[in-house]
């Protein structure tokens, strides 16, 4: 009994009014009051003129709005309906889905089990999709914060660059029209009695911000000349260190003492910038010395006008071909091969995706795993209440407004759900944040109200697919069947067939996030087998950033007072001082010279500037020789003429340049311009990265060699070995108390400096394996929701056969049957999705393939038996229940 | 109507009182035009469909449908309860202003 959708409009009265009133009044009283209005409008019209009647008429339409709309919300809501509107067809729109509603958290209010399911499984999902959103938003979605970001991209040869290749290649980077170089560059700040700060910080060539095409928010940025030798030191720094400085434009022009040296403030990026990453607060031009064989640049380039980021390969030939003419390079650190263009999101974002990709996947999955979880249950709740649905559906009710009133219901879950999981996103948003391999990017995100938006967005999402699924059910239904069937009592054993579809996909998607997961584990056991060279356990790292201004003797004082301090500690067994650690990148390398071996002189080694006790404090196993010990003086002024320094070898370095000779007591030259005996051999330890082949590596022994750079890193053994961890604040105390030039830049243990080492897998692994138990939990609810189901359609069969004579424990193996046959089924669909899925993971990989057997079975097992449990107790119950109690029942 | 309901509004009761007015011919936007009439103030009709509902919600009015002339319109009808609670309101009214004088200053002019 629809009335047409288009309403002539009311003969008598003026089209946009009477329009308005139409939508706003209640059907069934719409005629009438329109009618009424008429009759008064006629009637103003006749006694003061149109004009004045449709000045009435408007009055009375936008003062009644409120009121109408109230009265609909209202009648909705008190479910009201005058007795004279008895048998008037249809209430208004608005009527109805308050009505629905007010049912919907009736039924939801009665069921608070059902509803508390429903919520919370939605609320996972939601939550943990929408956090991840708001974590990845920045990486993956927002734009770069440079205006030439889409004309800027990172050039990338085998090595970093030297001051001496950039000052040469500078105006001759065919292809670009600028061309900046940056390495890492972190700075001590020392304000008044203030304990030196570490500031996070980039040594850049000039070019920086115009490559990047960013403008300081005040000041300037840098001038060509800012990074010539002998230039006034300048620096620009981020607004967060602005406002932490006083965030007055005073700061321009004010000098601040960075790592010794006096530099001048000349700018002050704007919020949100950032290069190249969130951490860094400072940038500072960096002189640069056109003979500087040193230094680990990176470069950045703005393509010239009218050349394409992915067109680049021409040019970037003749960068190389321009290069190899003046310069020389081993194999292995050719810089004129295998060089290419990177865009620059890529390059400073890329190394993120995979991460955040794999736990977007991962977290989605959860949210459909939740969704099908909540559609089975309204699918369990639409079949209970079959009988229901077919009385309304034989009153007249249509699909659509039983649809509706579905669709209310998880509406109403959905929005609930939406509110839980946003408080679930905010509440375990850093710790997602810090838990991701991102970086500084996990602290640089932020809860905002962005990420509601899209708990609510994702919620709406999940509502829609979650209706899909009993909306199919009625459309197929056969509602006055249910009802006839309701009315005999009679068996409903068939059936449920989408019910067990809905647990099959379940178990599928659990399948995708559980075999991923295994792959993860057995690759971080891989990595974790790896021998590094060192006895990790029991060892606390101090790092340390001191001034490279500082002369070598002076520092090398400090050092070692340090170091004793260090040692003398309670708790301590041994300490001693490095450069650099194992497991942290290259680091620097030397050219060499062996006298007979011309070969060699081609050839780069790492070498490491290292104190006496370093090799027992680290647990390197000396191979033969000895170890640095007292004979080994450090060198005076007396040995200038003809220095002699005492280095130790490691086995790799044996095996490439000593081949079956002995080369304890050989002597070898190149670097710090003196000759070097070798006095021992050690293990090999991975120097640079976990997986990493053994590289040949030097060991001086400081004081003989000078310390250079700016950091060094402490390393304290404790007395036991579960102790590393408790000694680091005493030791980060003792450092500031004996030494206050030296700012602690941070403090770990060895084991961590491992667990960083093994990567990102670590990480996405931990938090895949979480992932997998929820969906596991989800999947074994989604089970035994059906299974219980099951059990209890076929009750009464059951108890007949078991009246008969057949044993409980057959009913319960049939049972159990049922669950495993539909755990099987979601194992075998997903794990061709998994093999697909893998991929994603393919970057974290180590030791195992996407399609490992191992893992697949592992995950398929697991899932199995999760099936097989969830299975168990609605069967045991339904083995060992009374024949004669279930058949008086119905 | 019973002693504990809450008492009627200003709306609610200018309604009733014109619903019992328009006694017979009591349609909504009879109604509308009586109160209108007496109080020489201007009334949205949705204000005063709105108070129609809610007073029969309350169960004080009833209503029923008329047809004429091929419309079909509600009629309002005071019930008991309606009546009882116009006499309460009255009732109250008259006790908050027994023994009540307006000092002559204030007293409007012309009563």
């Amino acid at each position: 009994m629809r009335t047409p959708l288009r309403h002539p409009p009311h003969p008598l009265l003026p089209r946009l009014p009477a329009a308005l009133l139409r939508v706003l009044l209640p059907r069934a009283e719409r005629d009438e009051v329109l009618a009424d209005l008429a009759t008064e409008y006629a009637r103003c019209a006749a006694d003061a003129g149109v004009p004045a009647a449709r000045r009435w008429l408007w009055r009375q339409t936008l003062r009644s709005a409120p009121a109408l709309l109230g009265w609909s919300w209202w009648r909705g809501w008190s479910g009201f309906e005058p007795r004279a509107n008895a048998f008037r067809p249809g209430i208004p729109m608005l009527n109805q889905w308050l009505t629905d509603a007010r049912y919907a958290a009736r039924r939801l209010r009665a069921r608070p089990g059902y509803t508390t399911i429903a919520i919370l499984t939605l609320a996972l999902g939601i939550g943990g999709t929408a956090a991840i959103f708001g974590i990845a938003r920045p990486v993956l979605f927002d734009p770069l914060p440079y205006a030439n970001a889409n004309e800027v991209g990172m050039l990338w040869m085998p090595g970093w660059w030297t001051e001496e290749e950039f000052l040469y290649m500078r105006g001759k980077f065919a292809g670009f029209q600028s061309m900046a170089a940056y390495r890492p560059g972190d700075v001590t700040l020392r304000e008044n009695n203030a304990p030196t700060r570490l500031i996070p910080g980039i040594s850049t060539s000039a070019e920086l911000l115009d490559v990047l095409g960013a403008r300081p928010l005040i000041g300037r940025g840098f001038r060509p000349g800012d990074d010539a030798q002998g230039a006034e030191p300048v620096a620009v720094i981020s607004y967060g260190l602005w406002q932490g400085l006083g965030g007055t434009p005073s700061v321009l022009g004010s000098r601040l003492t960075l790592s010794g040296t006096p530099r001048t403030i000349v700018g002050v990026m704007p919020r949100g910038f950032w290069f190249p990453d969130p951490a860094v607060r400072i940038w500072l031009a960096k002189p640069l010395d056109p003979e500087g064989r040193n230094g680990s640049y990176a470069l950045v380039g703005r393509v010239a006008p009218g050349v394409q980021l992915s067109h680049l390969d021409p040019y970037v030939e003749r960068i190389t071909k321009t290069l190899g003419a003046r310069f020389q390079y081993e194999i292995g650190a050719d810089k004129t091969r295998n060089a290419t263009v990177q865009p620059l999101r890529q390059a400073l974002l890329g190394s993120m995706r995979p991460a955040l990709v794999a736990m977007f996947v991962g977290m989605g999955l959860i949210l459909l795993i939740a969704c099908t979880n909540v559609a089975a249950l309204m699918l369990g709740q639409v079949e209970g209440r079959s009988s229901e649905l077919a009385v309304r559906s034989a009153l007249g009710a249509t699909h659509g407004r039983i649809l509706q009133q579905l669709v209310v219901e998880a509406l109403l879950v959905g929005l609930a759900a939406g509110l839980a999981g946003a408080l679930l996103a905010g509440a375990g948003f850093h710790t997602l944040a810090g838990a991701l391999p991102i970086g500084a990017w996990g602290e640089a995100v932020s809860f905002d109200w962005t990420v509601f938006v899209a708990a609510l967005a994702v919620a709406l999402g999940a509502v829609l697919l979650v209706v899909l699924v009993p909306a199919f059910s009625l459309s197929r239904g056969d509602l006055r069947g249910a009802l006839h069937r309701a009315r005999t009592g009679g068996l409903q054993g068939r059936g449920g067939r989408l019910e067990r579809g809905l647990v099959v996909a379940e178990v599928a998607l659990a399948m995708l996030i559980a075999s991923g997961a295994a792959l993860l584990v057995r690759s971080v056991a891989n990595l974790y087998r790896i021998d590094p060279g060192v006895e990790a356990r029991g060892i606390a790292v101090v790092d340390v950033l001191g001034s490279p201004d500082t002369p070598s003797p002076q520092r090398g004082g400090t050092l070692n007072t340090v170091q004793a301090a260090l040692a003398a500690l309670p708790g301590v067994r041994s300490a001693a001082v490095a450069m650099k650690i194992p497991l942290r990148g290259g680091g620097d390398s030397f050219g060499i010279s062996i006298p007979g071996k011309p070969d060699a002189e081609r050839t780069f080694t790492y070498f490491r500037v290292v104190s006496r006790d370093y090799f027992a404090t680290m647990g390197i196993k000396l191979h033969e020789g000895r170890v640095f010990d007292s004979s080994d003086r450090p060198l005076t002024r007396a040995d200038s003429i003809n220095p002699e320094m005492s280095i130790i070898i490691n086995e790799a370095f044996a095996k490439k340049y000593f081949p079956g000779e002995q080369p304890i007591g050989r002597v070898i030259g190149g670097g710090f311009g003196a000759r070097q005996r070798i006095i021992g051999i050690v293990a090999n330890v991975a120097e640079a990265n976990l997986t990493d082949d053994p590289q040949p590596v030097r060991y001086y022994l400081g004081g003989q060699a000078p310390w250079f750079g700016n950091r060094e890193t402490f390393v304290l053994r404790a007395a036991r070995p579960q102790d590393a961890a408790a000694v680091l604040d005493a030791a980060r105390r003792t450092v500031q108390r004996v030494a206050p030039s030296l700012a602690v830049q941070g403090t770990t243990t060895m084991q961590r400096v491992m667990d960083a080492a093994v990567g990102p897998a670590r990480q996405v692994m931990s938090l895949l394996v979480m992932l997998s138990a929820l969906a596991l939990i989800l999947g074994a609810v989604g089970i035994y929701g059906v299974i219980s189901h099951f059990a209890s359609r076929r009750q009464r069969d059951w108890a007949i056969r078991v009246a008969l004579g057949l044993p409980g424990s057959r009913v319960v193996s049939h049972i159990v049957g049922q669950g495993a046959a539909l755990a099987i089924g979601g194992i075998a669909l997903g794990a061709v999705g998994a093999a697909l899925l893998a991929r994603l993971l393919a970057s974290f990989l180590f030791g195992v393939t996407t399609v490992d057997p191992l893992a697949f079975a592992a995950a398929s097992a697991l899932l199995l038996l999760v099936g097989v449990v969830a299975a168990f107790i609605p069967a045991r119950r339904a083995g060992t229940v009374d024949p004669a109690l279930v058949l008086r029942e119905q | 109507m019973s002693g504990g309901a809450a008492p009627l509004g200003v709306l609610e009761e200018q309604v009733l009182l014109a619903v019992l007015r328009t006694a017979g011919d009591a349609f909504g936007m009879q109604v509308r035009r009586e109160i209108e009439h007496v109080t020489g103030r201007e009334l949205a009709i949705g204000a005063v469909y709105a108070t129609l509902d809610r007073l029969e919600a309350k169960g004080l009015l009833v209503s029923s449908r008329v047809h004429d002339a091929g419309a079909s319109r509600r009629l309002f009808e005071l019930s008991a309860a309606g009546a009882q609670a116009l006499a309460d309101t009255r009732a109250m009214r008259e006790r908050l202003w027994k023994g009540v004088h307006l000092p002559r200053h204030l007293a409007p002019e012309g009563r």
